[in-house]
């Protein structure tokens, strides 16, 4: 019984700089404490064993037990993953927590278990929140200053298209160039979460920032199915509730960035920060949703249509709960 | 170890330097045990060559050849000969100062010794250099390339660590002008010893203006490269086409010497020069997957602080561990592995970020050129056909001048942040 | 027999050439048209990124067999030069043996690393990621082939011709 977890993520080994960190220190912590040391944990960042899509394909082949991959990198073993990118979806961070930890996330787990085979998956970590778009040509505030506006987006078909649907133009653009892209103006804007905007120095060559919250893309923790069931009932007890933490310690430092001076409050001194107004946000998801459904029925097939009714209804619920009310 | 011992075995007994990284690897996951480690191979070599950026390589090798073949190249030298040629060495100096020019265009330094190497270094030649030393020139000269804005590992140090890249760029220029000065002093001091050539007279005011004139279409080319980035048309990586572009049009249009049959045979010698690169990239990824995770760069971080925790000894340490882990493994690879793990040292001995940037961009830019895996040197060796070991010996001089060049920016902190809080990027 | 494999390597590289040159063609064409189709066309294509990517490693691996062909990759000759001939030759023998093992290895496992791509999406075409991975086994086949037969060839026997000075 018991063994060795070893966990490969794409970010600092700094707990306190970055979610993904945050989340593997903390599902370390209460494994080994959990186990009395029988499980351990050993966490490999910074991408030292490879991409994350590399990282998926080491935690099928048991080289790796564990790992938290973005959509990006899972799109490419389970594209229904893509569902996920339905835009303007959500009301508020809180209405994330409560679509990935309840039916919705539980289904989508299932699905990505039972399509891959050798996974489980053991939750949805924050990456970091909402992705904003940013650019050096004007302020957009509203659906038409999308307009001519040329955006870097990743080879990911669906964001592209949302782009398009908004009224820029999209172009894929290697991430290694994406600064010096901006800079120069080869492109006008990007968009990603806040603290990697932060992180990335991207207000150094961009002017205005608009808070879109378009997008909420979270990490996939999944660990190998054999070693998984090769556990103890107890320890496997200990994993999940400590896969529950790591998500808890995920989105608890998401937020803290945010508000610090390596979120939104240290990017208003070097960017010209815009928020939407309600109107705004619904006249921009009008725009983009219907474009998305059909990218979803098109290209993807049936099965994905049905997870992407259900997502929606889900995310309907949740933006309609309010806390402890 | 037993990797160790196979790697120093098979280079010594002439293996090709690739395929001794690609067997220390395997050696290494067979030692793991379990055939899925040694599964892990070909996944290794795809996706460590699945970079864009590492376009700007093969572009800019076709583009030398172009430039070479239809004599763009032998304009240059001729303008470059008649302005310093009359001095002992004139073409070295020529190289480095075309170098700080090339900077401008280039993010990496293998592409700046790619496009030398199959341009400037052929010119020496001819003008009587030996071969040998015409390439220690241009590796020396080459790491100005990725030290003068823009760089491509600055961009991947400031993306990896989170440090202003603005700020590192800034930081990038007054080292890159000191390592052409001091490389431009060893030429001189060594010019009588190495017996380098010199034209008999100066040339006249009539006879510059004629070459001016007629190489305008070569030196037209960094100006539209350099047009072509800051105009926000091509990306730094893209430039290098937009540099095959020019070329091409020169040659089909001006010249008119650029025939199909000989765009044919640059073609794949490109892609065969990239070959001879890309395997060595490729198989060091296997290898520094195999090293990441026995945790050996860790082992080699904890060593590092208990040997000293004193500011100077530490930079001095990871200066030294830089340029000799430099020596074996792609500096892509090193900074991925290594960075995460001996950045946080720098910050526990108060060094500015950016200062420890440039620490680590000018050490790695500096094991380019290290042998036995010095990615300069192979592009070198394999463009012009010299012997690695024979550069080496030649270079030696320059290596020394440039490693000093490292220590007084390490050293100095404010020598090395001048520009950059001059810009406000560093308190 | 030494004749029969250096004229055979001498083929098999010539055609492997002409793909390779093909490869590098579609590849600068492939940038242009990125570059072309941000600044005039607004066609927004969303392949041409990932596409010179696969390309540049279809062309650089498949030219690692010709750098074998012709003996351009790089090693140190030094030590060698320094041992009697025939310890010399025994030697670069052996190293072109294990130079065959390590390609042979990466074709073993690059074939059902090729394959599994297959059931991997690549983002563009909607096409699996197994024709972009093949170029791994394929690549390790040629050379592996290209190894065999200029083993043949030179039988150790290559570092002997010393390039002359200024030879160029
Ligand atoms: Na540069
Ligand atoms: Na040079």
């Amino acid at each position: 019984d018991g063994g060795v977890i070893k966990f490969g993520h794409d970010n600092k080994t700094d707990p306190f700089e970055n979610p993904a960190h945050a989340c593997t220190a903390v599902f370390s912590n209460l494994v080994s404490a959990g186990t009395n040391g029988a499980v351990t944990v050993e966490v490999f960042g910074s991408n030292q064993l490879g991409t994350a899509a590399e990282h998926v394909q080491q935690v099928r082949d048991g080289i790796l037990q564990a790992t938290l991959t973005s959509t990006g990198a899972l799109a490419s073993y389970y594209p229904r993953i893509d569902v996920l990118n339905l835009p303007f979806a959500f009301a508020n961070n809180e209405a994330t927590y409560k679509v990935f930890d309840g039916d919705f996330g539980k289904t989508l787990a299932k699905d990505i278990e039972d399509t891959l085979g050798d996974v489980v998956v053991l939750g949805f970590p924050d990456t970091g929140g909402f992705f904003a778009v940013t650019n050096s040509k004007h302020k957009i505030s509203e659906l038409q200053d999308f307009d001519g506006i040329r955006v870097r987006t990743m080879t990911l078909p669906s964001h592209q298209k949302i782009m398009q649907a908004l009224g820029a133009e999209a172009y894929p653009l290697a991430w290694g160039e994406v600064y010096s892209g901006l800079q120069t103006g080869v492109i006008d804007g990007q968009m990603n979460p806040v603290p990697i905007i932060s992180f990335a120095n991207f207000a150094e060559v961009q002017k205005y920032m608009t808070l879109t919250n378009h997008l909420f893309s979270p990490y996939t923790f999944m660990i190998n199915r054999a070693f998984y069931e090769g556990l103890s009932d107890s320890e496997r007890a200990t994993v999940r509730s400590a896969a529950e933490n790591c998500v808890t310690a995920s989105r608890g430092l998401s937020r803290i960035i945010e508000a610090s001076d390596r979120g939104l409050a240290g990017l208003k001194d070097k960017i010209e920060v815009t928020a939407l107004t309600a109107e705004q946000r619904a006249a921009m998801a009008a725009a983009t949703q219907p474009v998305f459904e059909a990218h979803v029925s098109e290209d993807l097939d049936a099965k994905a249509a049905e997870l992407l009714a259900l997502f929606k209804t889900a995310v309907q619920g949740a933006n309609a709960d309010s806390y402890l009310n | 170890m037993l990797v160790a011992i196979a790697f120093v075995a098979l280079i010594l007994f002439g293996m090709p330097i690739g395929f001794a990284i690609g067997m220390a690897g395997v050696v290494g996951l067979i030692e793991m045990g379990g055939t899925q480690f040694l599964a892990i191979g070909p996944s290794k070599i795809f996706n460590g060559l699945n970079i864009f950026p590492f376009l700007a390589m093969p572009f800019f090798i076709l583009a030398g050849e172009i430039m070479n073949d239809i004599g763009i190249t032998d304009r240059l030298v001729k303008l470059a000969n008649v302005l310093v040629g009359r001095f002992r060495g004139g073409l070295a100096h020529t190289n480095m100062l075309a170098s700080v020019f090339f900077a401008g265009l280039t993010g990496s330094a293998t592409a700046d010794a790619a496009a030398f190497g199959r341009t400037l270094v052929p010119a020496m030649v001819k003008e009587g250099y030996k071969r040998d030393y015409a390439c220690a020139v241009t590796a020396a000269g080459s790491i100005i390339g990725p030290t003068i804005p823009p760089s491509g590992l600055m961009v991947v140090y400031g993306s990896l660590m989170g440090v202003s890249i603005a700020g590192l760029f800034s930081a990038g220029v007054l080292p890159g002008l000191a390592i052409c000065v001091i490389c431009m002093a060893v030429i001189a001091i060594g010019g009588k010893r190495e017996n380098l050539p010199k034209s008999m007279r100066g040339a006249t005011p009539r006879e510059i203006w004629d070459t001016f004139v007629s190489s305008l279409t070569a030196l037209t080319m960094p100006v539209i490269i350099l047009g072509g980035i800051l105009g926000g048309i091509v990306t730094p990586t893209e430039a290098a086409s937009i540099a095959v572009a020019y070329a091409m049009f020169i040659g089909i249009f001006v010249y008119r010497t650029l025939t199909l049959r000989s765009f044919y045979g640059m073609l794949v010698r490109t892609a065969r020069i990239t070959g001879v690169i890309f395997v060595i990239i490729a198989f060091a990824g296997i290898l520094g997957w195999w090293m990441s995770f026995e945790r050996i760069p860790q082992a080699i971080a904890s060593a590092v602080l208990g040997i000293s925790d004193n500011r100077y000894a530490v930079i001095a340490i990871i200066i030294c561990l830089l340029l000799v882990v430099g020596m074996v493994m792609d500096i892509t690879a090193i900074l991925i592995i290594l960075g995460p793990v001996l950045v946080p040292l720098t910050e526990q001995v108060g060094l500015e970020p950016i200062h420890a940037g440039i620490i680590f961009v000018l050490a790695l830019n500096i094991s380019l050129m290290t042998p036995p895996v010095g990615a300069c040197l192979f592009v070198l060796s394999s463009v012009t056909g010299e012997k690695l070991e024979r550069i080496s010996i030649k270079l030696f001089p320059f290596l020394i001048a440039e490693i000093v060049i490292l220590f007084v920016f390490a050293f100095w902190e404010d020598a090395a942040l001048l520009l950059p809080r001059y810009l406000g990027f560093a308190g | 027999m030494r004749n029969w494999a250096g004229k055979a390597s001498g083929r098999i590289n010539a055609a492997v050439e002409a793909i390779v040159a093909a490869l590098m063609l579609l590849l600068v064409l492939d940038v242009w048209l990125g570059v072309m189709d941000r600044y005039f066309f607004h066609w927004q294509l969303p392949w041409p990124e990932e596409l010179a990517r696969y390309l540049m490693i279809w062309a650089a691996m498949l030219a690692v067999s010709s750098g074998i062909s012709r003996r351009e990759h790089i090693g140190l000759t030094a030590f060698l030069h320094k041992l009697p001939k025939p310890i010399r030759r025994a030697l670069l023998i052996a190293m072109d043996l294990l130079s065959l093992a390590l390609f042979a290895y990466v074709l073993w496992y690059g074939v059902p690393f090729a394959n599994g791509g297959a059931t991997r999406q690549a983002m563009i075409f909607g096409a699996s990621l197994r024709p972009f991975y093949a170029a791994i086994p394929a690549a390790a086949a040629v050379a592996s082939v290209q190894i065999a037969l200029v083993l043949l060839r030179d039988l150790g026997t290559h570092i002997e011709e010393i390039p002359e000075e200024g030879l160029l």
